[in-house]
């Protein structure tokens, strides 16, 4: 069962624990995929040392583009199911295995994971309330009921692999693929996962404040279509 | 409400509107030349003759022709604005697939992998 996932992880300045992470989901999946996204770290190097695969952006293109090329790379790989996931450790593996088993049950075509079912290590109480605020603008613009809309943990099979075409390169990709859910009339189903907060996290998370280019954004796109 | 302020929000609509539906047609390339042009003529009427600006303020209920080109370029300035990030956008969108092309070549060649176009892996398993 090891063989028929592609695990998805999108790297930017990770160096400091991209290795580590990498080699946990590599003792369960066969193929991870990392595409560096022109970090300025050593984090390329990290990635060639464990053996996943690396994809090499020439140039720092944001999470949603190193997410469109990983799912590109990974539709040439023989596997059924797709997963997406974050660098910096704070998703975890007992959570993609609970994911896969309900997307092997073919009943649904994405399976997306929800802190707020689940549970959150080290949450700021800033940051809760800005996630809660982006839920409720995402769950408009995008016409779905969810209760984490901006959750890097999906798991998802060959249908939507094909379907994903994300334009939206930084974090509003997130809204976007929600979108494409919607649009393109994707089964989904949310299930609870953990998310620990570390301080490494925490330094390297979204700033607030960016929740206001990521609704711009999102709304702009909206309009022009 | 008088009548600049009806125009000046008809005007600013339009600007949002036009920029965000339009595609980037020939058509509206072409307007985009003429409303440029029209503008760039208003500019040198108003600087030969002053009076008229303020005669045209005047008439549209403002109070001084300074006024209304103020209005004028602020218009101009945020459909300029818009436009321009746009066009950015849509750049920037043509830069990334070609470097996620790179990126995508380069991989391939170096995992000795051919690209299968359609039904990809799907059908080896």
């Amino acid at each position: 069962m090891k063989k028929d996932v592609a695990i998805i992880i999108p790297v930017y300045n990770e160096a400091a624990v991209v290795g580590k992470v990498i080699k946990s989901v590599l003792k369960h999946y066969d193929y991870v995929v990392c595409i560096n996204d022109g970090s300025k770290d050593n984090s390329s190097l990290e990635i060639a040392k464990t053996g996943a695969y690396l994809i090499e952006h020439p140039i720092n293109m944001g999470q949603g583009a190193a997410l469109q090329t990983g799912i590109e790379f990974a539709r040439q790989l023989p596997v059924k199911y797709f997963v997406t996931f974050d660098a910096d450790g704070q998703h975890k593996i007992e959570d993609v295995q609970t994911m896969l088993k309900e997307i092997r049950t073919g009943e649904y075509d994405i399976i997306l994971g929800s802190r707020f079912l689940g549970s959150t290590i080290g949450l700021k109480k800033s940051k809760r309330f800005i996630l809660k605020m982006a839920i409720h603008f995402t769950n408009i613009t995008s016409g779905l009921r969810l209760t984490d809309t901006h959750n890097g943990l999906r798991v998802f099979n060959r249908t939507v692999a094909k379907g994903m075409q994300i334009t939206l390169s930084d974090m509003a990709h997130a809204s976007e693929i929600l979108e494409i859910i919607s649009e393109k009339k994707f089964k989904y189903k949310e299930i609870p996962v953990t998310i620990e907060y570390t301080e490494y996290s925490q330094s390297k998370g979204q700033s607030i404040i960016n929740a206001v280019n990521i609704g711009f954004d999102t709304l702009l796109r909206k309009l022009s279509k | 409400m008088i009548l600049i302020q009806v125009i000046v929000t008809i005007i600013a609509l339009g600007i949002v509107l036009f920029g965000l539906v339009g595609r980037q047609t020939h058509a509206t390339r072409a307007w985009k030349k003429i409303l440029l042009a029209i503008f760039a003529m208003t500019m040198v009427v108003a600087v030969l003759l002053p009076d008229t600006t303020t005669q045209v303020a005047h008439v549209l209920g403002v109070g001084r022709g300074a006024d209304l080109l103020l209005y004028m370029l602020t218009l101009a300035f945020i459909g300029y604005v818009i436009n321009n990030y746009l066009h950015q956008q849509s750049e920037k969108d043509t830069v990334h697939r070609l470097a996620r092309k790179v990126a995508l070549l380069d991989a391939y060649s170096r995992y000795n992998m051919k690209e299968k176009l359609g039904d990809e892996a799907e059908s080896k398993k």
